[in-house]
């Protein structure tokens, strides 16, 4: 019985292989496949989080820019000492990951002990605040940002450097996916997941039954910008090789972490892999037949699930399955 | 040494004094029923003990240490637990895992496993005789079944104080009957104090408890063994209306 608490995790896994089949097996489908994995894998960081606890962190964007700074930063500092390797990658996931998690400590600290909405709105200021402050104090590069596919080419040459980014970014994009599924799954069953449903359903009958809100809130909000950070520094530094703030702080990227967990389903393991696959599969589908229409439609679709399903897919599902031989997968 | 000790406790809400310079013994082990009208201040009382108020003036004790200023998980883990007027169950988990919350947050916290946790529960689940709704959602029970699911979650915590709001409120004579027995029974087993609060379940605070507080605009009106208090003049006037026997 004691391994069947990890059954869940297989539809997730059978869902990440075969977006990586699809991606190395079929020609011109790639980026398309790389765009579904960063959107699941921010869907499941993002979860950990909203998911689990309820509260809406408007800021979250800004654990993955402060992600792509690490690893501009490493790049831009280090590629000197070519000897280092890929140890400067090494290097700028540590950075990405100190300062996504200190970010986190610091806003968690303080806001967590706020109320939902309140919470919420003090996340959107962190968030422009941080972005105001790297272009009105011109810290790293400032508005300009960090451009650092050259210093990338001298660190680790031509040929490596461009495996970097067109290769192996993306894969450790669908690897950090893969870790955030599992710490979900091993959050949901154990003390944690116990403590975090309590404070979601009921914030005061759960401090009265002795848990200790804020630390939970607080573990939950750190476990999910460490992967922001890590997503970020992957998916947007590796890859795009510079770091521009008005992109990696652009709010927008947070909605669609939340369109993402509803959609799929707030709080389940398998809810962010659904989500991010249908958000990213519908926005790609739009994009091609109506360019600059996509978020005029997809607006009302969002609305109407929501409304609709507010469980998700994934919580559907659930209750669908419950008593059939499917049951232990789902989760 | 008392379990619980209030000294001269204040609470104000605004203008409102709600409880007012309230002293309030409780020993290991003892059963006592809380009474009073609507608006006495008995819940507001409840929250200074649990934490979730922090009184004006005066101090409170658990086996005298200090726990005036103390946050409510704390206070758990020394071994207070309560259930709530209106059940405030975690409506989307299965009553088990309701109660195994208790278990794990409560004084046994960070000695007890998931999976303990989930036996215990079931343990008590079975005392309050709702083994067969376990893994139903807790939403979905009725407001009766709720109050059982508290008492279950509140008894999973092994407190050493038990503070029921209310439980028996709704329930029929026969439920009240069955549970005044059951709550008889655990507390002989497992030495809780209990303290019961009821507006007007005359039923409950005389199979139930051995000592009996009346409240009154959120002054201690009366603290005194059950068949005293209940004929204590005072308590007649204001409370009863008239002598229990007439009733």
């Amino acid at each position: 019985m004691k391994g069947s608490k990890y059954l869940p995790i297989i539809p997730v896994y059978i869902g990440y292989l075969v977006l990586f089949l699809i991606a190395r097996g079929m020609p011109g489908m790639w980026q398309l496949m790389a765009m579904l994995v960063f959107y699941c894998a921010v869907g499941q960081a993002f979860n950990i989080f909203f998911g689990m606890t309820g509260y809406v962190n408007f800021g979250y964007v800004a654990f993955l820019a402060l992600g792509v700074y690490g690893m501009a930063l490493a790049i831009h500092y280090f590629h000197q000492f070519s000897w280092l390797g890929l140890g400067i990658v090494i290097i700028g996931l540590l950075l990405a990951m100190v300062m996504a998690g200190l970010l986190s400590l610091v806003v968690g600290a303080v806001a967590l002990r706020l109320g939902g909405a309140y919470f919420a709105i003090a996340t959107i200021g962190v968030n422009e605040g941080f972005r105001y402050l790297i272009e009105g104090a011109k810290i790293w590069g400032g508005s300009e940002g960090i451009i650092f596919s050259k210093q990338m080419t001298e660190a680790f040459g031509r040929e490596m450097a461009n495996r970097l980014s067109t290769l192996w970014a993306d894969i450790s994009v669908l690897l950090i996916a893969a870790v955030a599924a599992l710490i979900t799954l091993y959050f949901i069953k154990g003390k944690i997941g116990y403590a975090l449903m309590a404070l979601r359903e009921d914030e005061g009958a759960a401090k009265v039954m002795g848990i200790n809100v804020t630390k939970y809130k607080l573990i939950a909000f750190v476990t999910s910008a460490l992967l922001a950070g890590l997503i970020g520094a992957m998916a947007w530094g590796l890859k795009l090789t510079y770091v521009f703030p008005p992109e990696v702080f652009d709010i927008s990227y947070t909605v669609e972490a939340i369109v993402i967990v509803m959609l799929g389903g707030a709080g389940t393991l398998l809810g962010p892999v659904v989500g991010g696959l249908l958000y990213g599969l519908a926005k790609y589908w739009l994009t091609v037949i109506l360019p600059g229409f996509q978020l005029l439609i997809f607006a009302p679709i969002i609305i109407v699930i929501v409304v609709a399903f507010p469980e998700g897919v994934v919580g559907v599902l659930k209750r669908r399955v419950k008593g059939t031989a499917l049951e232990p997968f789902i989760l | 040494m008392a379990l619980l000790r209030l000294e001269k406790v204040t609470k104000r809400f605004g203008g409102l004094v709600a409880v007012n310079e309230v002293d309030l013994h409780i020993e290991a082990g003892e059963s006592i029923g809380i009474v009073g009208p609507n608006g006495s201040g008995k819940t507001t009382l409840y929250n200074v003990i649990s934490g979730v108020y922090t009184p004006e003036e005066g101090r409170v004790f658990f086996e005298e240490q200090e726990i005036t200023f103390l946050p409510p998980y704390r206070r758990a883990h020394l071994g207070l637990g309560r259930t709530f007027q209106i059940s405030r169950p975690f409506g989307s988990a299965t009553v088990r895992e309701n109660v195994a919350v208790g278990a794990l947050f409560g004084t046994l916290h960070g000695r007890i496993g998931v999976d303990e946790a989930l036996k215990l529960a079931d343990r008590y689940i079975e005392l309050v005789g709702l083994s067969e709704l376990k893994d139903k959602v807790a939403g979905s029970l009725t407001p009766v079944e709720k109050k059982l699911m508290e008492v279950a979650r509140a008894l999973a915590m092994r407190p050493k104080l038990l503070l029921m709001d209310e439980a028996m409120a709704g329930m029929h004579p026969k439920d009240i009957d069955r549970l005044v027995g059951l709550l008889k029974e655990i507390k002989e087993e497992e030495k809780i104090a209990m303290v019961a609060m009821v507006e007007h379940i005359m039923r409950a605070v005389v199979g139930f408890a051995e000592r009996v507080v009346v409240m009154h605009f959120g002054r201690k009106l009366v603290d005194a063994p059950t068949a005293e208090a209940l004929k204590d003049p005072k308590v007649v006037e204001v409370y009863l209306g008239c002598p229990l026997e007439e009733k």
